[in-house]
């Protein structure tokens, strides 16, 4: 008797086991099972039936499969996004008859089989307000009614071909998509009635082909999202990000955010409310808030997938850098040299504009993505600094045929250039994230997240620049330029040759003579504007001079050049310049410019 | 020879007689007619006759113009016609032919009638398929041989009919006459795999 007792118990485990596992796949125990002894706090108080809550065998409906119940209303809201290729149209077909309960507003106990004053009496009349009432506002969950077909999927190479669907989402009789797409009401194993699970973004992805998506961060991190860290009012279904997939970010019905279904309200809570140190490792949240940010809850509402970069209006939204579905983790290490320019992981991706100024989908590289914004369109911000040639277009600062440019565009080689730190010389390329990021960025030794969210130094800098005027120099003033410029070889003027005098006893900041960006070759004269001079006007001012009053540099040759401009209370006209120890300079010059030291070269 | 004969159809009538006493079900059910002028003086006799020889012989009928080769339900696309597990139910509950004395004066009204027992022929989507062969291969419905194990559901030469579900004899007492209970859908779920 001993030895027989645990075979029973096994034997009775196995018993319960197997009745669960067909309970999950039946109606019957699931929540659609509203009889007298269905599971859920909504059954009837006596019928003891299950089917007949929807179905009757005889004088249905008159639609299949057997309908006992009436329709339900004949208008609803449907969903609209501006992305949206397909037409949608009011529910049909079995759609309405989920809605004849799930709309809320029909009785549950009013079926066809009974007569109107003596319906199936029931917990509840209608389905409570919450998760399972859609109401009659579909605007914000998935849109049904539409026809899936190849018109669609042409229109958007992100939606794969009907006819590659997987046969387990059954569409309608016209190929038209209805909560039955997804959804087997009488099924219930995999949790919300879904025909394919919706971990790991499965059941999603059969219709949704997003680019980059299987590589993507949000595909693959196991990173925990415990209790209501993602979204403050429900658990998520899942514990890791990997898990919930689409879900992380989309609610699939009564999304806060209708359209594109987004789980948050506002565009950037569905980024910040995880990366904000709640689940991803950097506190994003707590970048932008710097004194000069991607301030990205700043213009909220404006941001629309469908914008174009020479029209939209100004704004910022985490996905005008980020794409969410293809997004990978950055590489670690400082990311400067020939290949920074190209685009890394966390912006894959990414519509932009080229340096040519072509809209493109896909950025290249990092720098296409700011034109979109500091380029040719109508958002751009203003200008920070009064110069001799003004432009607000950044992509035409860095035109690789400008007179002078940082080599964002392309290399540049100018032999002049001699106080390069290794391994960046001659030749090399930058990119706008090398003097634009975060000033904690882990690439510039910092702990935070690389790229521009938010920094202490405006406009946006990685490190300090100062740019007022009578600035005493040292290594913090200017510590932007000495990243990449050794502050010994240009206080031992190495290259211009009064580069000491002026930073150092004239205590005048770099921005004075520097624009960091370019002189677009359009403005700017092909030997006036070498050396990226672009004198700041609130601090140099004309001189007069034989040719009239103006503002003036040339440049001579390697490391010459000559001056005509009032400045700190000295003016220089054709004040010449050359460094001895440059092997080449132009003769003649340098006895032309002595009258500009008339008002006193020394202080 | 004609002593024979007599005494053949004294058997006969006595073996229905057990018969009938054994089916005590139709006493007293929906189908018990016995009140009725028009159909005779027994339960039986409203559908059973032992004499009459026009077809169908088994269960002879009083209207034998009824069409009988008409299809019910969405399944019969293959031309396929009921059985007589379901022609002869439909006899009286297609709601056009019926009894006069159960359609009283109004003949046609039967038809538009809310008796729950019509079946209304307007709308093949709106009744069960009868007729029809049982799904064997539909993974939304059990195995064949699960529903003849059950042994409530019946399918005549592996047909689905009105006898399927419903007992005229009323054996079970149950409601509307089915062979077995419905509660938890006990007899939907027989065959559907929901």
């Amino acid at each position: 008797m001993r030895g027989w007792t645990p075979a029973l118990i096994g034997l009775a485990a196995i018993g319960v086991m197997a009745g669960a596992a067909v309970a999950d796949e039946s109606v019957v125990n699931s929540k659609h099972d509203l009889s007298s002894r269905g599971p859920g706090p909504i059954r009837a108080t006596e019928e003891s039936e299950v089917c007949i809550f929807c179905h009757t065998p005889h004088n249905a409906a008159p639609q299949t499969p057997l309908w006992n119940r009436a329709n339900p209303r004949t208008h609803y809201r449907i969903y609209q996004s501006s992305t949206l290729d397909a037409r949608i149209d009011q529910p049909s077909g079995p759609s309405k008859m989920c809605l004849s309960c799930h709309d809320g507003s029909m009785a549950l106990g009013n079926v066809l089989s009974r007569p109107a004053d003596e319906p199936i009496v029931m917990t509840a009349r209608t389905i409570p307000p919450g998760s399972t009432d859609l109401t009659d506002d579909l605007s914000d969950d998935h849109p049904i009614g539409f026809r899936y077909d190849r018109a669609v999927s042409n229109a958007d190479d992100e939606i794969r071909p009907p006819e590659l669907i997987s046969v387990e989402l059954p569409l309608g009789a016209h190929g038209e998509m209805h909560c039955t797409t997804c959804h087997d009401p009488h099924n219930n194993e995999l949790g919300d009635f879904l025909r394919i699970s919706d971990q790991m973004a499965a059941i999603c992805i059969t219709c949704h082909d997003k680019d980059g998506w299987h590589r993507a961060s949000h595909a693959t991190s196991r990173k925990r999202t415990p209790g209501r860290s993602v979204d403050p009012t429900e658990r998520l279904k899942y514990g890791n990000v990997t898990s919930n997939g689409c879900m992380s970010c989309h609610k699939i019905h009564s999304a806060r955010h209708p359209e594109r279904l987004l789980r948050a309200r506002r565009d950037e809570d569905n980024c910040l409310n995880c990366h904000s140190g709640a689940v991803a490792n950097f506190n994003i949240a707590a970048d932008i808030r710097k004194r000069s940010g991607h301030y990205v809850p700043g213009r909220g509402g404006v941001h629309d997938p469908a914008e174009r970069p020479f029209t939209m209006r100004r704004h910022v939204e985490c996905v005008d850098c980020h794409n969410p579905h293809a997004a990978q983790p950055n590489p670690i290490g400082r990311v400067r040299g020939t290949l920074g320019q190209v685009v890394k992981g966390p912006n894959l991706h990414v519509p932009g504009v080229t340096l040519s100024g072509r809209e493109t989908d896909d950025s290249r590289f990092l720098s296409e993505i700011c034109f979109k914004c500091h380029g040719d369109g109508v958002a751009r911000p203003r200008l920070q600094t009064t110069r001799q040639v003004s432009q607000t277009n950044v992509r035409l600062e860095f035109q690789v045929s400008n007179p002078s440019f940082h080599p964002v565009g392309g290399p540049r080689r100018n032999s002049d250039v001699v106080s390069l730190i290794s391994p960046l010389r001659v030749g090399s390329t930058i990119t706008c994230t090398d003097c634009h990021n975060s000033n904690n960025a882990r690439a510039f030794g910092g702990s935070g997240a690389n790229g521009p969210h938010g920094s202490l130094f405006e406009p946006l800098l990685v490190r300090n620049y100062d740019t007022d005027d009578f600035t005493p120099e040292n290594a913090e003033a200017y510590s932007l330029c000495y990243g990449c410029h050794d502050r010994d070889s240009i206080l031992n003027d190495e290259s211009f040759s009064r580069h000491r005098r002026h930073i150092v006893d004239i205590r005048t900041p770099c921005s004075v003579c520097h624009d960091a960006h370019g002189v677009y070759r359009g403005q700017g004269g092909t030997n006036t504007h070498t050396n990226l001079i672009n004198f700041d006007l609130s601090v140099v001012s004309p001189a007069d001079s034989p040719s009239g009053r103006r503002v003036e540099y040339t440049d001579t040759g390697r490391m010459s050049g000559n001056c005509t401009l009032t400045c700190h209370g000295m003016t220089h006209v054709n004040f010449p310049y050359s460094n001895s120890s440059a092997a080449s300079k132009s003769s003649g010059s340098s006895l032309r410019g002595l009258s500009g030291t008339r008002q006193g070269g020394t202080r | 020879m004609r002593r024979t004969a007599i005494v053949s159809v004294y058997v006969l009538i006595a073996v229905t007689a057990v018969g009938a006493l054994a089916l005590t079900g139709i006493e007293g059910s929906k189908h018990d007619f016995s009140n009725e002028d028009w159909a005779g003086e027994d339960a039986c006799g409203a559908c059973h006759t032992p004499h009459r020889s026009v077809p169908p012989k088994t269960a002879p009928l009083w209207d034998t113009s009824a069409d009988l080769s008409r299809t019910f339900g969405t399944s019969a696309a293959d031309g396929s016609t009921p059985g007589r597990g379901t022609t002869l139910c439909l006899r009286c509950h297609d709601g056009t032919i019926a009894p006069a004395g159960a359609a009283g004066a109004h003949r046609e009204s039967f038809a538009f009638s809310t008796h729950p027992g019509a079946v209304s022929t307007g709308y093949a989507t709106s009744e069960h398929p009868v007729g029809v062969e049982y799904p064997r291969t539909d993974k939304g419905f059990r195995p064949l041989t699960s529903v003849v194990a059950s042994g409530t559901v019946t399918l005549p030469d592996g047909m689905v009919e009105c006898v399927s579900c419903h007992d005229p004899h009323d054996e079970a007492g149950l409601y509307a006459m089915l062979v077995t209970s419905n509660a938890r859908s006990a007899l939907c779920l027989t065959c559907h795999k929901k």
